[in-house]
């Protein structure tokens, strides 16, 4: 039982009225990598933004280390235990690198200037960040640098869990390599992680379980070689069809 | 009539530190209210920010002699007498602090919420969140806009004449009846103005070009 990490019951948000998660229940072991795949308004970025609390969920409940979350006063010390990782990356862009990945270890874990210098100088070599970018600010970085700094940002807090959500999507296609092969190496590594995505072919390499979200609702989960190849919802099989044709993976039919 | 104007030259100049004086003390009183009120404005609720909304607008519609006329000869009714000097202070102040308050609501409405939600994943409070990502940039945002801002107060200084304050323009005008010509004295002043706004501006337009190719004049992202 304590190797679940992260248990999801029921959970339902409610968006003017609409509801944008209907029932949403899932469960995730500790070293995992679970990938989220589904259309775009499907209620992915919400149901990450549930489990990190960015959104209170209107019903269902979230264990995520033993604790019942959602029960809980002190949201800000679960936060800082589950790393987000943002489309837009969302660096603070008065800060340079460096200080981007400092500045929570120093308000947040409350380390001294130097620990949280050298923890930052490590996590920002561990995605690859050399020395020489350490002093830039966001906007001098290419994309697929930000995002590598911003997961380097989620990494030093030493999280439970990391959320991304859709982190690749906002980047150039020749830059999609580094970050996802970061993301591949922190799961070879055991970081458990929940990724929203469309890179199929990063699902089936790296996830343990994939799940297919649509309208609020998880339609099929389950091994990545049977929800992306031969999925047995209607949905997800028209969904996974053009995924394929679009990431030439086997044979789509697109129709 | 150079010639004759050339004597009174230091009887202009030593009103210079007047008008700094002047400058500094209401530009800061009007930076102190402006921020308070834009906080207010963007953070209090929904009734409050109204409230501070009519406010600054009321400030912003005072023509500023009349603001200054009002304290100065106003304000002894109610029993606050206030020499000339801080009460063109005070004058200009009200005003400007209405049209600061529209410079800070601007660059803290500018910072993306995304920039919020990112320090919230890393677990800071919604008030350390305020003081250390939106703050610090809203401030950059407003910087360009607050120096040009000073170049403006400095020159409304001029209307601390109409209650007798001596600065360079009063002393500019006392000159001329002096010598019976208005174009040097005038000349002068001017020139005098143009010394301290000329490089502000260069300054504020290089800190916007340098802000906005650092990505932070808050692009959204
Ligand atoms: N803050 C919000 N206000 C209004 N509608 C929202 C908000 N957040 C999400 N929604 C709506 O909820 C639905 C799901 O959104 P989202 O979770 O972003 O989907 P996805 O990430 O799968 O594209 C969409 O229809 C979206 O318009
Ligand atoms: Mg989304």
């Amino acid at each position: 039982m304590r190797d679940k990490l992260l248990i999801v019951e029921d959970l339902w948000k409610f968006i003017d009225g609409k509801p944008i998660l209907r029932g949403v229940a899932f469960e995730i072991n500790e070293g995992e990598t679970k990938v989220i795949l589904g259309p775009s308004g499907a209620g992915k970025s919400t149901l990450l933004r549930c489990i990190n609390l960015l959104v209170m969920p209107d019903k269902g409940k979230i264990i995520f280390d033993g604790e019942d979350i959602l029960g809980k006063r002190d949201i800000h010390s679960v936060r800082s235990k589950i790393g987000f990782v943002f489309q837009h990356f969302n660096l603070f862009s008065h800060m340079t690198a460096l200080e981007n990945v400092m500045f929570g270890l120093i308000k947040v874990k409350k380390m001294s200037k130097n620990e949280a210098e050298k923890k930052a100088k490590g996590a920002l070599a561990a995605v690859g960040i050399t020395e020489e970018l350490w002093d830039k600010y966001p906007a001098q970085l290419s994309g697929g640098q930000q995002q590598r700094v911003a997961i380097a940002r989620a990494l030093a807090m030493e999280p439970k869990l990391i959320l991304f959500d859709e982190p690749t999507s906002a980047l150039d296609p020749e830059l999609i390599w580094e970050v996802l092969n970061v993301m591949e190496r922190l799961a070879k590594a055991r970081m458990t992680m929940i990724v929203v995505t469309h890179e199929i072919g990063f699902a089936m390499r790296v996830a343990d379980e994939v799940m297919f979200l649509d309208n609020g609702v998880i339609l099929e989960k389950g091994a990545p070689e049977q929800v992306i190849l031969n999925p047995r919802n209607e949905r997800v099989k028209r969904f996974m069809d053009r995924m394929k044709y679009v990431y030439s993976i086997g044979k789509g039919n697109v129709y | 009539m150079w010639q004759s104007f050339a004597s009174y030259i230091p009887i202009i100049s030593s009103a210079v530190p007047n008008t700094l004086i002047l400058t500094f003390l209401s530009f800061a009183i009007a930076t102190a209210l402006g921020i308070a009120m834009a906080f207010a404005e963007v953070f209090a609720t929904k009734a409050v920010s109204i409230v501070v909304d009519w406010i600054a607008r009321v400030l912003r519609g005072i023509p500023l002699i009349i603001s200054i006329f009002i304290v100065f000869y106003g304000l002894p009714k109610v029993g606050v007498v206030l020499p000339s000097l801080y009460a063109a202070i005070l004058g200009i102040a009200i005003v400007d602090a209405g049209y600061q308050e529209q410079i800070f609501r601007g660059a803290i409405k500018a910072v993306s919420t995304k920039q919020l939600e990112a320090a919230y994943s890393l677990g800071l409070a919604r008030a350390e969140a305020f003081l250390y990502i939106v703050l610090p940039q809203a401030f950059r945002i407003a910087l360009p806009s607050w120096i040009n801002d000073f170049t403006v107060v400095l020159k409304d200084t001029s209307i601390a004449y109409a209650i007798g304050v001596v600065e360079v323009f009063t002393q500019a005008v006392h000159v001329a009846q002096v010598i019976m010509d208005y174009v040097w004295p005038l000349i002068f002043v001017s020139v005098i103005y143009l010394a301290i706004c000329y490089p502000l501006s260069l300054l504020s337009n290089y800190l916007h070009s340098k802000l906005k190719s650092m990505g932070m004049l808050g692009s959204g992202m």
